[in-house]
């Protein structure tokens, strides 16, 4: 007998032990625990987001203005950089070692590992991609990777378009909290203009993918997918070819222009000088680039100010204002003439101002003194100040109507009111019943208190276009397939009746036939227009013009401004009329090519601005 | 001169079924983890998954061959068989290496690892010493013999280098240990990896410890433990042994504590100076005293992802998405890492299928090697049972992160002919000789 046969069962039960612990082992990696699991997941599935392609933004004429274009970022893989090529990258991106090496650390801390790649120089353009592509291919943990992002053909408009920016941490943390899971930690979100305040319907919906991806991170198999839904397009109002003409014109010059369609409040052209160029903040350079522009520039570029200045005193073209009113409340007759009395209120030497065609054509001061005065002096009251008080409330109720002092309500942000002084802002100042007509009637020049911005001088000019009325100012029409909003399309009107607009309109025309806008004349089209010189205590005055053209029906209204441009006829109104030319006749005249070519030359700058913001 | 049998009289069917079970299941599971998913172009045979299939009906019709063989032609050919494999393994030696070791003959695109037959000749060549008349085992002269015959291709199978494949001859200390070789060899054995688990693991994990105030190392703590089990066994033995057997307990005792010792601090001295950081970092990951995903510790975090999975009841057949030729995330997933594919595509269940299925093959092997009245057959038997275990045992445990990542084949699901072939062989002959069970007396 074999006296070893029944080791046969320490055998069996080695055997049998290692089979269970096996089972358990099994049991506990599949069943118990599902870190394994989660882990597998991790391993062999990645949701990646597909993001929409923003909407772009279009003129009035379907020309592009805001797209696309191909840019490169470069990633980094940092487990693969070797220490030997850190000479050359340094010299590729022409960063010091130590900035290397910060990009470097950064690249595989935080939410980056080093095993993924992470982007280590943004937003290279397709040439200066192409200039170091050959280095980079012989770089190991190094390579492009092609983007989109937004392209701009013309650095136009900057202000109205306004820009995108890649997302802050603290804004993605607000909008995780709000909106939820509308923006990726890498978004790019609309800051300023039309970029913000259409930012929901330009950046479309969100797609995500869940696919399988094999050993090298290749995409295998498509578990789920959600696509991305394109942003909307923008179809701006803006007219390409004017915008650009303007920006041409306020080179170098500070100030603004505005073009409008009356008919429509379409807002054509809406110029902001000094600008900058919106492709600057798309890419890599925008902390750098923004810094620069924001503090170190005392002619304050990043300023929209069509509609953010609003502290523009409006000068002789708000007689305008009192003209319309004056005659409506029944206090002037387009016959009355005043004496032109330099002792009231300083005044150039002209033809005695007889009627109010006459008054306006020469801008006489103390022909508007006297129709102030008798706006805000009716004798309702037999105390002076009293008087006075309910005369400045009674204008300042019609001037409203004329959309001053309101907010228009343009679709770009930061819009500002302006300001009509009124009783409470007398009373605050000078103290109840301490101040009376002598006290406010610089106003009656548009001088004094008054702040307008350009957007709402330009609203002015639409307002006598169309005779008594105006739609809000917009610069866009339609957004996707969807028309606009109904606010735009809903008329305003001044209370002003259209027979008084008359003489005012003849007196504008008159302006510039054989007035103070001499300059602004153009051969095809009449133009009607007021100058207005705002005076200015330390440096030149400022030049502002508000026009329309043509007489009759017309189809673009416009106010030019131009900070520290001396004389309303000097710089603005050719400007305007340059405008008007190009954008009803699509060619400049010779004469038009003239002043243009006179304007462009001009420097008009002064970097200690009167305005503080 | 045996008789003519019947073999499908005689043949035990259970053992049959159950390595048609193994093969089969082998077979699909390599088909799945070479699996790319792609509409092959060209012909299924020059794929590895047709290749595969190849081997298994060479292994087939060999084995079948094999069944008609008189058990004592394979008995007489053993030793012939053993000097063919040791040519055979000298020759690979003038092989071009082929990641790194010469371990293949290359013949266009089919290869032979001559390493794997050496389980199959070493097997019959034991057996068949050992089964000779006049040799008993508790001689020590039989018992070099007997490591000499394993030694040798031991170390040819080193030189190649496939230190994976050299370890399975480890697996004989089991056959051994039936054939008479004291238990408390294994148990010393078992206790010296004990020692050297509990010492690498100390020394892994840093760990001190406070002593009257000083911080000491792990690993002295642990060699100071031992001391002080020993000097308690030393009293024991010395207040509660009658005399008579003192002095042979004192002996053991002594050899038990320095071992102990030579161990506990042998350990310190390899793991400081003789590893490398590859290796430390395996021991380390193994323990879980570190995570890697990426360097040393891919292949077992891979794999066990894969593993996990599988849950319940697994993903279906072809339906992996990590261990597989489509996904490729766990690396050797169609050779070393195959149970991978099987446990991700199967679950739990199917894991404990094929746990249950291969322990009663072995068992049942154990069973049929009790029951033969031939020596060379019993022996033979209990060195199949010892191959195929070991395999189990060690690439299972590997792939579950039990063990550390050794490069041993999983027997029929694992990638490779010669594999296959050796595996199937040892079956169909245990088979042969069993049927002839009643009719020779060796």
């Amino acid at each position: 007998m074999d006296p070893f046969q029944n080791r046969r069962w320490v055998i069996i039960l080695i055997m049998l032990g290692v089979g269970l612990i096996f089972i358990f082992r099994l049991l506990f990696i599949q069943v118990i625990n599902k870190d394994w699991s989660n882990r597998a997941a991790q391993i062999s599935s990645t949701i990646k987001n597909i993001q929409p392609p923003r909407g772009f933004i279009y003129d009035r004429n379907q020309k592009l203005l805001v797209g696309a274009e191909q840019a490169y970022d470069i990633m980094i893989l940092p487990k693969d950089i070797k220490e030997k090529d850190s000479l050359i990258i340094c010299q590729l991106f022409n960063m010091s070692i130590e900035v290397l090496r910060g990009k470097i650390n950064e690249a595989c801390s935080g939410y980056n590992v080093s095993y993924k790649a992470s982007v280590f120089y943004e937003s290279l353009t397709k040439s200066e991609y192409a200039k170091i592509a050959p280095s980079i291919g012989q770089i190991s943990g190094l390579y492009g990777s092609i983007k989109t992002q937004r392209g701009y053909p013309h650095p136009i408009a900057a202000h109205a378009l306004g820009y995108i920016r890649k997302i802050s941490k603290k804004q993605y943390e607000k909008a995780k909290k709000t909106n939820q899971n509308v923006y990726s930690r890498n978004d790019y979100l609309g800051i300023t203009g039309l970029e913000k305040i259409y930012e929901l319907e330009l950046r479309g919906k969100r797609g995500n993918e869940n696919f399988l991806k094999d050993y090298a991170g290749n995409k295998v198999e498509i578990i789920e997918k959600k696509p991305a839904e394109p942003g909307k397009d923008l179809f701006t109002t803006l007219d390409l070819d004017l915008q650009l003409l303007g920006e041409e014109l306020m080179k170098n010059k500070l100030g603004c222009v505005v073009a409008i369609e009356p008919s429509s409040g379409e807002i054509l052209s809406m110029v902001s000088a000094p600008s900058f160029d919106p492709a600057l903040f798309s890419g890599r350079d925008f902390p750098a680039q923004y810094e620069i522009l924001l503090h170190n520039d005392s002619l304050k570029p990043l300023l929209n100010r069509p509609v953010y200045n609003d502290k523009y005193r409006p000068g002789s073209i708000f007689k305008l204002v009192h003209a319309l009113i004056a005659l409506q409340e029944g206090v002037l007759q387009p016959s009355t003439g005043f004496i032109c009395d330099k002792n009231i209120i300083g005044c150039h030497n002209h033809e005695p101002p007889s009627n109010l065609v006459t008054a306006i054509k020469h801008s006489c001061n103390p022909y508007f003194y006297q129709v102030y005065k008798r706006i805000i002096l009716r004798g309702k009251n037999k105390n002076y100040f009293e008087d006075s008080r309910l005369g400045l409330a009674n204008w300042e109720e019609k001037a409203k109507n004329f959309g001053f002092g309101e907010i228009l309500g343009v679709d770009i942000p930061e819009e500002k009111k302006g300001f009509l002084p009124n009783v409470d802002f007398y009373d605050d100042w000078y103290g109840k019943k301490r101040w009376a007509f002598s006290t406010i009637y610089s106003n009656s020049i548009g001088e004094g208190e008054i702040g307008v911005s350009p957007l709402q001088m330009a609203n002015l000019a639409a307002i006598i276009a169309n005779r008594g009325y105006y739609f809000t100012p917009h610069l866009v029409k339609q957004v996707g397939d969807k028309k606009i909003n109904s606010k735009f399309i809903q008329k305003h009107t001044t209370k002003i009746d259209s027979i008084f607009f008359i003489p005012v309109v003849d007196a504008m025309e008159q302006v510039v036939l054989n007035g103070t806008a001499s300059r602004a004349q153009l051969d095809s089209v009449s133009i009607c227009g007021k100058t207005g010189t705002v005076e200015n205590k330390n440096f030149n005055d400022h030049s502002v013009f508000i026009s329309f053209a043509p007489k009759h029906n017309p189809k673009i209204a416009i106010a030019v401004y131009v900070e520290y441009g001396t004389w309303g006829g000097t710089w603005a109104a050719p400007i305007a009329s340059v405008m008007i030319d190009k954008y009803l006749n699509r060619e400049l005249s010779e004469k038009s090519l003239k002043k243009k070519e006179r304007i462009m030359e001009a420097v008009i700058l002064n970097k200690n601005s009167d305005f503080t913001f | 001169m045996a008789r003519r049998i019947s073999i499908w009289k005689y043949i035990d069917k259970y053992l049959l079924i159950l390595f048609l079970l193994l093969l089969v299941g082998g077979y699909l599971t390599i088909y799945s983890s070479s699996f790319d998913g792609l509409n092959e172009t060209g012909s299924f045979w020059s794929t590895s998954s047709g290749k595969q299939l190849i081997w298994v009906i060479i292994s087939l019709l060999i084995g079948s061959i094999v069944l008609l063989v008189e058990g004592s032609f394979i008995h007489n050919s053993s030793y012939i068989v053993y000097v063919i494999v040791l040519l055979l393994l000298v020759g690979v030696l003038f092989m071009p290496a082929i990641k790194g070791a010469k371990s293949w003959f290359q013949f266009g695109s089919f290869s032979i690892q001559p390493s794997e037959f050496a389980k199959l000749s070493c097997s019959l060549a034991f057996a068949r010493y050992l089964s000779s008349i006049n040799v008993k085992f508790q001689d020590f002269r039989t018992r070099i013999k007997v490591i000499s015959i394993l030694i040798f291709p031991a170390i040819l199978i080193v030189l190649q280098p496939d230190p994976g494949t050299m370890l399975v001859f480890i697996s004989f200390v089991f056959v051994m240990y039936r054939e008479g070789l004291s238990g408390n060899i294994l148990l010393i054995g078992l206790l010296a990896i004990i020692i050297a688990v509990i010492g690498i693991f100390l020394k892994a994990s840093e760990t001190n410890f406070d002593l009257l105030g000083s911080s000491i190392s792990g690993n002295m703590f642990f060699g100071f433990i031992l001391l002080l089990i020993s000097v308690l066994s030393f009293l024991i033995i010395k207040f509660f042994v009658l005399p008579r057997y003192r002095k042979e307990k004192f002996y053991r005792l002594a050899i038990v504590t320095v071992i102990g010792i030579v161990i506990s601090l042998g350990v310190n001295h390899v793991y400081d100076n003789l590893f490398k950081d590859r290796h430390r970092n395996r021991f380390q990951i193994m323990f879980g005293i570190k995570e890697d995903r990426t360097g040393d510790g891919y292949n077992i975090y891979q794999a066990l992802s894969a593993i996990g999975s599988g849950e319940g009841t697994g993903k279906g057949y072809l339906q992996g998405t990590l261990s597989n030729d489509k996904y490729k995330h766990v690396p050797e997933q169609s050779t070393d890492f195959i149970f991978c594919s099987w446990a991700e595509e199967w679950g739990f269940l199917g894991g404990l299928l094929f746990i249950i299925v291969y322990i009663a093959t072995l068992i049942r092997i154990v069973m049929l090697a009790e029951r033969q009245r031939s020596k060379f057959t019993r022996i033979f038997g209990y060195c199949v049972a010892s191959v195929l275990f070991f395999h189990f045992m060690i690439n299972i445990g590997m792939v579950t992160g039990l063990a550390p990542v050794i490069g041993i084949p999983l027997p029929f699901f694992s990638k490779g002919g010669s594999a296959v072939l050796t595996f199937s062989l040892l079956i169909f002959i245990l088979l042969r000789l069993d049927a002839e069970r009643k009719v020779v007396l060796r």
